[in-house]
């Protein structure tokens, strides 16, 4: 048997494991009855029901009229590596490890585990996507503590690298545009609740 | 004409031509405009950024502001699908076939107009079309149980899978993944919260602004950043506005014809304006020459301009009679709805009339401000679009992270939107069409919900939803085009009409 079609190939596994795992989590719950459905019933009925279409869509692969490479996507082995072993290293340092009085502990555990799912992203996205998404990421996680404006100004920097074009000057003016629009549309137009500056 | 319309119609004008309402009418148009003209950010990330500002807003108000964002985008975005063969806005798509083709002939002009005209028109026709048929739409919604809630909802999420481009199995599936998705949260008959991992942030749900922001929005910017940009700008042949007499003969009938198959689709649930323009094109195509179409044909304009127009206003009946969304924008107006607590459905317009018919005479009106408004000030919407994609990306992003931020502030919300932007990606790449995934998202609790009752109701026979004749019927409707699609020739068809 060959594949014929990749991108089936890795749809169809998709749907599988989504159907399977809907299924297998809402099991957790109670099933009742067909007159007094419980919150599993429905969700367990869904779930087969991807995990047998996911299988049509997988095995069409194998019989399909449109070729596509089995390699949908980017593949960095080494970044996957790197994002195996840190996430396994902070697993384990930090599995019998008492966290509740430790802060700094703490947060370095879910910088690490940021990290290691980073690298996992990296390991098949195109560069582009990473920086997007880790400016998106950044910037919701950074608007309370440093304020719109700094925010602002990281979000549109690492977006920008995201491109194939990055000019310092049109980033600099760029980044005070949008700031001032924001801080002008969003915060004394529309009121919303944002901090502008760090602690302010 | 009965004397009830015109006295509703009466009551409608006296509140929509209000001094304040015709203010936020216009500025509902306006910014639907702007988002619609600039590719990449749409009526949704704009409506979900301004829904917390209508608190503040008079229901009516509100509602008149946030309609006109949503059929000034599908104006809009015809103006970037002529110039720059982009799509302003989704619905436009259609439109860059053959308008991109006529501005690269020097006939940009002729084509914006007609564009213009296409769409007043229709969205005229689907003004009286929504004042004709709602109110009987909605006496027979009063007497709907939750069988025929539920079989109308399994019609709506068939024709949305029937009308997805590429593989109907992935469409299927995309659906059920999406309603499943839906599920997430605390389940209202038990209280369970469900597949929420322990996290509190979960038990409320998932927003659909999140999932709709992440799938559209983020994803179509990874996307475009990976295939990199080619823009080509036809800014300075933009001379001649008006079209010629042969212009006007040869678009009327697709106007025509597009209006009528775009209020039609406009009503099904999972309509609306993306699938009407679709239609109206193939039919175009079946009726003219195929041979002189993709090279600037102006009926290839005309129709689906026309069509997502009326598709956009008529997709309002579902949202005011039934209380269903037929998409994601439409789910939205719920949202704004419920702030000012509203129960949308079909006693708003025995119990609200004002609200009702103020916001369709406001549609009238936000129409012809669009025309007066579109066609002046395309100079001012072509410098707009001259800006490169390196400097819009970033600032689309950055309207996004404020329009999910601003739903209840929270930090997770922003990442939960960035997991859905790379959802959005791979589903991109394993060609699954991520629309009918909104759809089932949209819909899935309520489907639950119907189900359940109808179940309990029926004490767990389920053959109640064909025993029951509305139900039976949209039931067969949904088989019969489920069965039409798998036909081999329409099959065929329908591949080829979804290649171009």
């Amino acid at each position: 048997m060959q594949i014929i079609n990749g991108k089936d190939f890795w749809a169809g596994l998709m749907f599988i494991g989504f159907g399977l795992a809907f299924m297998l989590l809402a099991q957790n719950y109670p099933m009742g009855s067909a007159v007094r459905m419980g919150p599993a019933y429905f969700p367990t009925v869904l779930g087969g029901l991807l995990a047998v279409l996911g299988a049509m869509v997988f095995f069409r692969a194998f019989v399909s009229r449109f070729a596509h490479p089995l390699k949908v996507f980017i593949f960095r082995p080494l970044l996957l590596v790197a994002a195996i072993v840190i996430g396994g290293a902070t697993y384990f340092y930090f599995a019998d490890t008492q966290l509740k009085d430790a802060p700094m502990l703490q947060m370095l555990q879910a910088a690490l585990a940021l990290l290691s799912l980073l690298l996992f992203i990296g390991a098949f996205g195109p560069k582009s996507m990473f920086l997007i998404l880790l400016a998106v990421v950044v910037f919701g996680y950074a608007l309370k503590p440093l304020g719109l404006v700094l925010a602002i100004a990281i979000l549109i920097v690492l977006s920008a690298a995201g491109g194939h074009d990055f000019r310092n000057k049109e980033v600099v003016i760029l980044t005070i545009v949008l700031a001032v629009f924001s801080v002008y549309a969003f915060v004394k137009g529309l009121g919303l609740p944002f901090n502008l500056w760090p602690g302010a | 004409m009965d004397y009830a319309l015109i006295h509703n119609l009466g009551v409608g004008f006296g509140v929509a031509l209000s001094l304040q309402n015709l203010m936020y009418c216009f500025f509902g148009v306006l910014l639907g405009t702007l988002v619609g003209v600039l590719p990449g950010i749409g009526p949704l990330a704009t409506i979900a950024m301004l829904l917390p500002v209508t608190f503040n807003l008079s229901p009516i108000s509100a509602l008149i502001m946030l309609a006109g964002i949503y059929y000034g985008a599908s104006y809009g975005g015809s103006t970037t699908a002529i110039l720059v063969n982009l799509p302003g806005e989704s619905s436009s798509v259609i439109t860059c076939l053959d308008g991109y083709q006529m501005a690269r002939q020097g006939r940009a002009g002729p084509a914006l107009a007609i564009a213009a005209m296409g769409s007043f028109f229709a969205g005229c026709v689907a003004t009286v079309v929504i004042a004709l048929f709602a109110p009987p739409l909605a006496e027979v919604a009063l007497k709907f149980g939750p069988a025929e809630y539920f079989s109308l909802m399994v019609l709506g999420l068939v024709g949305a899978t029937v009308l997805a481009r590429g593989s109907l199995v992935k469409a299927i599936a995309m659906t059920i993944l999406g309603l499943l998705m839906g599920l997430i949260g605390t389940d209202v008959n038990s209280g369970v919260a469900r597949f929420s991992f322990g996290l509190s942030e979960l038990s409320d749900g998932i927003g659909f602004v999140i999932v709709a922001m992440g799938l559209f929005g983020f994803a179509e910017i990874i996307v475009n950043l990976e295939q990199g940009e080619s823009r080509e700008v036809f800014v300075n042949k933009v001379t001649g506005l008006m079209p010629t007499w042969k212009d006007l003969k040869d678009s009327s009938g697709a106007i025509l014809r597009g209006t009528a198959i775009g209020s039609m689709l406009g009503i099904l649930p999972g309509g609306g304006a993306l699938l009407s323009s679709f239609a109206a094109y193939t039919i175009e195509k079946k009726i003219g020459d195929p041979s002189n179409f993709g090279k600037g044909e102006i009926r290839g304009v005309a129709a689906p301009e026309a069509a997502n127009n009326a598709g956009a206003q008529t997709s309002f009946i579902p949202l005011l009679t039934l209380g269903i969304p037929s998409n994601p924008v439409m789910a939205l107006m719920i949202g704004a709805m419920m702030i000012q607590g509203i129960a949308p459905g079909p006693q708003v317009m025995t119990e609200r009339p004002e609200l009702f018919w103020g916001m369709i005479t406001s549609m009238w009106i936000g129409n012809l401000m669009l025309v007066v408004l579109n066609l002046p000030l395309i100079g001012m919407w072509v410098k707009l679009l001259t800006v490169p994609y390196r400097l819009l990306y970033p600032a689309i992003l950055l309207f996004c992270c404020v329009g999910v931020y601003s739903l209840s502030n929270q930090p997770f919300d922003v990442m939960l939107t960035a997991v859905y932007g790379l959802l959005g990606y791979v589903f991109v790449k394993l060609e699954c069409e991520p629309a009918p995934l909104i759809l089932g998202f949209i819909l899935g609790p309520l489907m639950e919900e119907n189900l359940r009752r109808a179940m309990l109701l029926s004490r767990g026979d389920p053959t109640v939803f064909f025993t029951k004749p509305i139900s039976g019927v949209l039931l067969g409707i949904a088989i019969v085009l489920l069965l039409i699609t798998l036909a081999p020739t329409v099959r065929k068809t329908r591949e080829e009409v979804f290649q171009e």
